[in-house]
């Protein structure tokens, strides 16, 4: 089905199934629709951009960097381009996708019409590449990123948003991100995506991904606030289709504390026999916090052979926290392996025992076990310097933790 | 060192103990042997601290201290250990963190400084060594995919790295085939001295073959009900506890 949005896709709303728990009135007054907004506005990036002084930007992470300020390239903080990388201005697309309401597209929709450019990349067949793409959120964004993987060829990308510290405090940014992703045959991606929002950054976004025959993606994410203080909110939505019989692993990992809020929905399908999806999701709600993740998995009739695995758990460690974790299965053939499960649960009190018992004080304990809880889904990260710098960053939400991980 | 008078513990509506006494003075193994549901894990529990394991009368005194108003960190930042029956597993928390945190706790408590790393894991990799096990353990997850042994073994190396001065083995011998007991045995009688003490929970006379055991008691019915020199175990070994429990009854 062709799914081309009009201006005429409703706004969705807490009513809508895929967006109960969505925090809807973070973003009610975020004016992505008005043009003005925009806090630079570039049809061509030029280098005379100026630098970004009170940005502080983190250690690299990869070979290539890209750094992207509310939505728009900024090529002094950049590295040189090549060939590879392009920027093109805002452009119409059509993207098929079955079983997909409209609704959960609206801010897709509102990512085309109000996107400033679209940063491209091509990764030629049989080639590599490192890239990390780092987006910073001052005021309001709608970044575009376009990857094309092409046959037998490998990416690894590093995205993460980070909302910008400024002489005034941490920006109250809003950002919409639209991301397409295509594998060709036997291309591979391994892709970590790290939202670390502050102030009271609210993200939305949409992620397209589209896997051919035999290509392999392995997504590690993690989203949290930069402190427990934080209330920022997000929202993720992604559509995966395999289009062939390819392997998918969607690892993510959220910490919501305070009043902060984090829901995904996650659609994937499987439209070609023979495919395969681990899914893993590990949340902590703490204090006040609210987390919401839905495993949409779909496999169509003629996608005989499909394995899919779901592993949804979370962990309310706080009075008032909420999670809900749901897993959906939607399934039109006899011939699938489908495995699901999902619960949310409290602190396991034997293992808090036992740490007790070894004079562990319980702060630390409780700690200790949240790390161990998100771990499923951290250790799957390849990179050591990577997962430190992610570890270190989580001291304030697991104080104790870090320690634990750096003794390893 | 341990004072337990008129001991009484519920778990839910449940009095499992009911009137317990024991006296354990520093140097002394004690053996607390009895049948199933008798009482012996809740104490082990009770002296630990569990939660849902309700002390409704008596006392402990521990080195002449109110060892019940401790909380269990607290207890076992003073020297008190419990060697558990069942030991969780904890994935994602590895098992050198959890020693090194353990014995920074218990010796901030003594007021002395941090372990230093290098003297920490050249003591860790001694006691593995005595505990036959391989160093591929230390970056496990605590007791993460190991066998029955191996957990036991585990946890006699946390004692072993902890030096307790009082500990409390709670069925340390179930589910070890004979060579790991002696293993686990001899772990536990390298700990033996004059100034600390070990409470063994047993439903076998075997691990008393390999840990000699300084005086022996029956508890049934939530109340010791015999106390003796270690020939009291090989007796209950040849006769069972009927014979005690009509007694008592």
């Amino acid at each position: 089905m062709s799914n081309t949005m009009t201006s005429a896709s409703r706004r969705p709303t807490a009513r809508d199934e895929n967006w109960k728990y969505a925090n809807l009135r973070a973003l009610e007054r975020v004016p992505f629709e008005d043009p003005t907004t925009a806090a630079v506005v570039l049809a061509e990036p030029t280098s005379a951009q100026t630098t970004l002084d009170d940005i502080a930007l983190p250690a690299r992470q990869a070979k290539l960097r890209v750094v992207l300020v509310d939505g728009v390239l900024n090529l002094a903080l950049s590295d040189p381009l090549p060939d590879t990388v392009q920027i093109k201005p805002a452009r119409q697309q059509t993207l098929e996708t079955a079983g997909i309401s409209s609704i959960d597209r609206y801010f897709f929709a509102l990512n085309q019409r109000r996107r400033q450019q679209t940063l491209e990349l091509r990764v030629a067949a049989a080639t590599q590449l490192e890239l990390e793409i780092l987006c910073i959120a001052r005021s309001v964004a709608q970044p575009a990123l376009e990857l094309h993987l092409a046959a037998d060829s490998r990416l690894r990308l590093i995205e993460r948003h980070l909302s910008a510290e400024t002489s005034t405090g941490t920006a109250d940014s809003a950002t919409n991100l639209a991301i397409e992703i295509k594998l060709a045959k036997r291309a591979r991606l391994d892709w970590l995506r790290w939202h670390r929002l502050a102030g009271k950054a609210r993200h939305i976004e949409t992620l397209d991904l589209e896997l051919s025959e035999a290509a392999d993606c392995e997504l590690v994410q993690l989203t949290t606030g930069q402190s427990t203080t934080d209330t920022v909110s997000s929202r993720s939505t992604a559509f995966v289709r395999h289009n062939g019989a390819a392997h998918l692993r969607w690892n993510v990992a959220a910490l919501a504390d305070g009043s902060q809020s984090h829901d995904a929905y996650v659609h994937i399908e499987h439209a070609a026999p023979g495919a395969h999806t681990e899914q893993v999701f590990r949340g902590i709600a703490s204090g006040r916090g609210r987390l919401g993740f839905n495993g949409h998995m779909r496999v169509n009739a003629d996608a005989i052979g499909t394995r899919s695995e779901q592993s949804l758990k979370s962990l309310l460690a706080g009075g008032e926290a909420e999670a809900n974790v749901r897993p959906q299965l939607e399934i039109y053939t006899d011939a699938v392996s489908a495995s699901h499960g999902a619960t949310v649960g409290k602190l396991d009190t034997d293992m808090l025992f036992y740490l007790l018992s070894r004079g562990i004080e319980p702060a630390t304990a409780e700690s200790l076990l949240k790390w161990a809880f998100i771990s499923d889904v951290l250790a799957r990260l390849s990179d050591s310097d990577l997962r430190h710098e992610i570890e270190a960053s989580l001291v304030s939400q697991l104080p104790g933790a870090i320690a634990a991980r750096g003794q390893s | 060192m341990l004072e337990i008078k008129d001991l009484r513990t519920k778990v839910g509506d449940r009095e499992v103990l009911r009137g317990l006494n024991l006296a354990v003075r520093p140097g002394e193994v004690h053996a607390i042997m009895g049948p199933n549901g008798s009482g012996k894990s809740t104490l082990a529990y009770t002296l630990a601290g569990r939660p849902g394991y309700e002390v409704s009368g008596g006392s402990v005194a521990y080195r002449g201290k109110d060892l019940l108003g401790l909380a269990p960190e607290e207890r076992a930042q003073a020297g008190v250990f419990l060697g558990f029956q069942y030991p969780v597993e904890i994935p994602g928390v590895n098992n050198v963190y959890l020693l090194k945190a353990a014995l920074n706790a218990a010796r901030k408590h003594r007021g002395l400084p941090e372990v230093d790393a290098f003297e920490f894991l050249t003591l860790v990799r001694d006691k593995m060594k005595l505990m036959q096990m391989d160093e591929s353990f230390l970056s496990r997850g605590v007791n993460e995919g190991f066998s029955g042994g191996e957990k036991k073994r585990n946890e006699i190396l946390q004692m072993l790295v902890l030096e307790p001065t009082l500990a409390l083995l709670d069925e340390t011998d179930s589910g070890l085939d004979i060579d790991a007991l002696k293993i686990v045995a001899h772990g536990v009688n390298t700990l033996r001295s004059a100034e600390r003490a070990i409470v063994l929970v047993t439903h076998y006379q075997r691990l008393l073959d390999y840990i000699k055991p300084d005086h022996v008691h029956v508890l049934a019915r939530g109340q010791i009900i015999k106390s003796g020199a270690p020939e009291l175990a090989l007796e209950l070994e040849e006769r069972g506890y009927d014979w005690l429990l009509g007694e008592a009854a």
